[in-house]
């Protein structure tokens, strides 16, 4: 469940990510109330299993709902529950269609257990690393290889949204500075599983964040928050 | 399709929450049948509503004129503070009768997605409220949703930092009375476990 927005007098629309049907939208009935039989479940940040009836209308109605995994705990510390808020945006804009995506769906449902499993993970690290991972999910992984123009692979110190990655200093034209570190971390990043997101100074966190979101901004269209 | 009056009428009815196109027209037909003298006290209604209630300085609640009833009240206790998203959240606190502190009302809850950022609500007079010394618990009231589980969550640490000395504090969650406990989800019957009494 990425998000739930307050509708009518006691109903919810949801926008869910599923792993058979890509984005959903569904509207719950009556959820709001205290009585409501499966309210509860429907809040973002819960994996569920739905029943939904397909009607005329965009938005289908949930009919049952059974908990997956619900992450108790994320909800109880701050900077957990602001990590997985994160995620769960970062998958609503970049992956707006119908079209299922098991990668990005397993992605979300991994981030969620871990950010609800270990508190020490809600770092500004593991959150960029789930999205360099969410970046290769949605197929706009950057070029880090090589110089993304000309195929240089020394030398490889900026980085152009508008090429598809890292690029040398001769191709540089619109590029900003990406130090050694920010570059290694990148790679790490979508090497190494989101459990063990590598570590990196600030300025190298602040330089991949920039990559990442002005690559989404170039390639999707889709403007992400900067991650504090 | 009607007179412009009775267009514009039913498109008006058809803005409110809840209100289809049919029931507005439903409405607009209900109105056209009323006399004069029974139709009229809606409009007076509306407008004196609109032109007479505001905010309540203090603490955000609906108010006719600058502070609302329960600010008034000096037998209200000053010194806690329940803290709730919505004007329409203090009635259903008011109507248990366990309340006799003050209220303060955010104006909704932090929800990034949405755009609504602390600036956006009312933290930081909270905070000035909860920091003059006066204060020596404050109830976090707001929704038991994700947004409104951010909040509270924000709120105690906003206060750690800003007012040590206030009590923070987070309404009990659990089973709504007389509800079933096969039909109850994971965190409701986790959380009222967590917060089990002895008898």
């Amino acid at each position: 469940m990425l998000r739930s927005i307050r509708f009518g007098e006691a109903d919810r629309v949801l926008h869910l990510y599923t792993e058979q049907r890509g984005r959903v939208g569904a509207v719950a009935k009556g959820v709001r109330r205290v009585r409501s039989r499966f309210g509860g479940r429907l809040e973002p940040l819960f994996r569920v299993a739905l029943v939904l009836h397909e009607g005329r209308g965009d938005l289908c109605t949930v009919t049952s709902a059974e908990t997956v995994h619900a992450h108790p705990a994320l909800r109880e510390r701050r900077a957990s529950l602001g990590r997985a808020t994160q995620a769960c945006e970062a998958v609503l804009r970049v992956f707006d269609s119908a079209e299922p995506n098991r990668p990005a769906y397993n992605l979300l449902c991994r981030q969620l257990a871990l950010l609800d499993a270990r508190p020490e993970a809600a770092t500004r690290a593991q959150g960029l690393a789930f999205r360099m991972k969410l970046l290769l999910a949605a197929g706009f992984v950057p070029e880090l290889a090589a110089c993304s123009a000309c195929g240089d692979r020394e030398h490889l110190g900026a980085f152009s949204a508008a090429a598809g990655g890292v690029v040398c200093p001769g191709c540089e034209a619109g590029a900003f500075a990406l130090d050694q570190e920010a570059h290694g971390f990148m790679v790490s990043a979508l090497g190494q599983p989101l459990a063990e997101a590598p570590l990196a100074s600030e300025p190298a966190l602040r330089q991949t964040d920039r990559a990442i979101a002005e690559t989404l901004e170039y390639h999707a269209h889709v403007r992400l928050p900067r991650l504090g | 399709m009607f007179a412009p009056p009775i267009d514009r009428l039913i498109t008006e009815f058809a803005r409110l929450p809840g209100i289809g196109q049919r029931t507005a027209q439903r409405l607009a037909f209900y109105v056209l049948r009323l006399s004069p003298e029974q139709a009229l006290p809606l409009a007076e209604a509306i407008r004196e509503v609109k032109e007479s209630v505001g905010l309540c300085e203090i603490c955000f609640n609906l108010a006719v004129g600058p502070r609302c009833r329960i600010c008034e009240d000096e037998r209200r206790d000053a010194d806690v503070i329940c803290v709730v998203e919505e004007p329409s959240d203090v009635i259903p606190i008011e109507r248990t009768h366990e309340w006799r502190g003050r209220y303060h009302v955010l104006g909704g809850a932090l929800s990034p997605i949405d755009g609504i950022d602390p600036e956006d609500l009312h933290l930081e007079e909270l905070a000035r409220r909860v920091e003059s010394g006066a204060v020596r618990e404050v109830v976090v009231a707001t929704n038991s949703t994700t947004t409104g589980e951010a909040t509270a969550l924000h709120i105690a640490d906003l206060l750690r930092e800003r007012a040590p000395q206030a009590a923070v504090t987070r309404l009990a969650s659990g089973l709504p009375v007389g509800a079933d406990l096969e039909y109850a989800d994971e965190i409701t019957l986790g959380k009222a476990f967590q917060g089990r009494r002895a008898l």
